[in-house]
């Protein structure tokens, strides 16, 4: 089309665009056509790239699966079965290492769940104006702090204090096979605490900053007290909501591999209640997550380690998958019962 | 007489809770603030010029043990590499999210499903996805497969761990960015457009930049990630404290000190933690002391950044 007759079409109106913006307006045309197709491939891709990943990790994973299918869950004996691998074996077993996922992030949702639930009350609704900023500041600076930091705290205070203090001298009379010296369960349960706390406070503050305010107020002009309204309407509200953050913190701590490896002693030994209660926490595990950095590095060059720790990575995977899948549930559950007055709660 | 008992009782349990509530908080600003007077007492101490401005050197004592130089330039590496790499999908995906798809489409769903699950999956697992990507013959241009330099680790390098880490951040940029694009209020779309700018004019030349200090937001957040990952650096850079090349700071050695090994101020402290095999805390500390200082920096710029986007968005 020659210019003046696309300026003809285009400009009809008496005193409206100049030329140079009508050329303008059919360049941005052309892009208009095109930008959203391109923006959408980046959307899609971004989407989509999790697939490629399960894909990638699982196919590595394949052979030990294959040769091996639920034994992989079921037996134990990591350690050993890693140092036969050099020499060609190839049978690996992984209870203790999800044994000791599972023990470490499960005590540390336990505790992060009490001390997490107190702070996010505080910060929802008992704290003053002018401190909700700062500690608002503070568990943000808490999130930010690297898992390896961390670790190093953990080795250097936690298991420094408990190898001191805890450990009693006996201790080798009643667990003979391994060696206790202070990394151990309740090392990693204390770190992953505040690894994990801050997610969980996070998503418990806005779900309890999300409950109508009219619900709390007609609490109050029943005669509640205010605690009573907390605890009667507001966290029974946004319980949904305290279930998605729990179990975000959840699979933060299954997946966290470099502090765990510094404070749990990274052996995979699964703690026994028959040692008593507080031996129990004394004695050292291995988590999967901490597995693989541990052994991902000259160790790979053998194929059936390699195979293994792919093996642990779908486990992990899976986990994740399952727990992120569990989250979406809860906050479409909260999201839903927003809108809805619900006389059960009062 | 049973029911003024009863609110006696009410009025002691409330003032239990309320204080339990302020104990746990103030605890757990204990802790951090604990944590971050820990690392400046212990890290103190090591840090000074010769440490800063030295390569880490393989040493049984610590003194001669050398410094952080390397492991920072590392870091500084990773972290640019991996936001200039996924800068362009994520605002990509992230105007296209908040701009284009329709919420009800089913792709929208799936895309919103994925996104999520790779904002959950442990960054360990990016690592071995990494591992399996980048040892494929198809990526060998990404890593020194030989011994060339020093670097023994074939598919471990900063290009392996720039993109891994970049893919690793993905969901978070996006997320962030995405936020910062809807929370542009619709009058400035619809002035806009009444004045008879096409759609994507109206995103690039208004919308795009009104929400620059959101995305901006985004990008150092993401940037505070990739400094503070270790996982993923120590499985796909190879656990090697020094660069491929001994000169890295020639410009005619870029190439094969992206193609090969070295560490990050995070892999630096695993390594030399009494956990690891270097084994000297006193580096270990000082390095923290550096990361934990670099990351407080990025996490309270996104901050202020954050704090200035939403005063402009209101």
């Amino acid at each position: 089309m020659p210019a003046h007759a696309e300026a003809a079409v285009l400009a009809p109106v008496p005193g409206g665009p100049t030329a140079i913006d009508l050329k303008e307006r059919v360049r941005s045309t052309a892009s208009d056509q095109f930008m959203p197709y391109l923006l959408g491939a980046a959307a899609i891709f971004s989407g989509l790239v999790v697939t490629l990943l399960v894909f990638f990790v699982v196919q590595k994973a394949w052979p030990v699966f294959h040769a091996e299918g639920l034994r992989f869950i079921t037996a134990g004996g990591w350690d050993t079965q890693l140092e036969d691998a050099w020499n060609g074996s190839a049978f690996f077993g992984v209870r203790a290492l999800i044994a000791g996922s599972v023990f470490s992030t499960l005590g540390a949702l336990l505790v992060s769940f009490v001390l997490g639930l107190g702070c996010a009350i505080f910060l929802a609704e008992l704290a003053p104006a002018w401190l909700r900023r700062p500690f608002e500041t503070i568990v943000q600076l808490l999130a930010g702090i690297p898992s390896v930091v961390f670790g190093l705290v953990g080795l250097m205070v936690v298991v420094t204090f408990i190898a001191d203090r805890m450990v009693p001298g006996n201790s080798g009379d009643v667990v003979t096979e391994i060696p206790i010296g202070g990394a151990c369960l309740l090392a990693a349960i204390v770190v992953l605490t505040f690894m994990i706390l801050p997610f969980f406070v996070t998503v418990a503050t806005d779900s309890l900053r999300a409950v109508p305010r009219s619900y709390v107020d007609g609490g109050l002009a029943l005669g509640m007290t205010r605690w009573r309204t907390i605890m009667r309407i507001q966290l029974p509200t946004a319980a949904p909501g305290l279930i998605a953050g729990l179990v975000l913190a959840a699979a933060r701590g299954i997946g966290e591999a470099i502090a765990i490896s510094m404070v749990a002693g990274a052996i995979a030994f699964v703690p026994n209640l028959a040692h008593g209660p507080l031996y129990m926490f004394l004695e050292p595990i291995r988590s999967m997550a901490s597995a693989i950095v541990e052994n991902g590095g000259e160790a790979m060059d053998v194929p059936s380690i390699a195979a293994a720790l792919f093996g642990l990575a779908t486990l992990l995977l899976a986990f994740s998958i399952t727990l992120s899948m569990i989250a979406r549930w809860a906050f479409g559950l909260f999201s839903r019962r927003m809108g809805v007055v619900s006389d059960r709660n009062l | 007489m049973g029911s003024i008992t009863k609110q006696g009782n009410r009025r002691i349990g409330s003032s239990i809770g309320i204080a339990l509530c302020w104990a746990a908080s103030i605890a757990v600003a204990a802790v951090c603030l604990f944590i971050i007077g820990y690392l400046v007492f212990q890290g103190w101490h090591a840090i000074n010029w010769h440490f800063l401005s030295t390569d880490p050197v393989a040493s049984l004592s610590e003194e001669s043990a050398g410094g952080v130089r390397t492991p920072m330039v590392g870091t500084a590496i990773l972290v640019l590499f991996s936001i200039v790499l996924i800068l362009p999908v994520a605002i990509g995906a992230a105007v296209y999210l908040a701009e284009y798809m329709d919420e009800r489409w089913w792709i929208t769903r799936i895309v919103r499903i994925g996104l999520e699950t790779l904002a959950s999956v442990p960054s360990v697992v990016f690592g071995m996805f990494g591992l399996a990507v980048f040892t494929l013959g198809f990526f060998k241009f990404l890593s020194s497969s030989g011994t060339e330099g020093g670097s023994m680790a074939f598919g471990r390098s900063f290009l392996v761990a720039s993109i891994v880490m970049g893919v690793h951040i993905l969901p978070f940029v996006i997320k962030v960015a995405e936020e910062a694009i809807r929370s542009i209020p619709k009058s400035l779309r619809q002035g806009a457009l009444a004045l008879g700018m096409t759609k994507w004019r109206t995103i690039r030349k208004v919308v795009l930049p009104a929400a620059a200090p959101g995305i901006a937001t985004a990008v150092v957040l993401g940037m505070g990630l990739a400094a503070g990952d270790t996982a993923i650096v120590w499985l796909t850079l190879g656990g090697t404290m020094t660069m491929a090349s001994d000169a890295w700071w020639k410009f005619s050695n870029w190439l094969p000190v992206l193609r090969g090994a070295g560490s990050t101020l995070t892999t630096f402290i695993y390594f030399n933690s009494p956990a690891g095999d270097g084994n000297s805390p006193g580096a270990a500390f000082g390095a923290a002391l550096v990361l934990i200082v670099l990351v407080l920096v990025l996490n309270l710029t996104a901050q202020l950044l954050f704090r200035r986007g939403s005063k402009a968005g209101s």
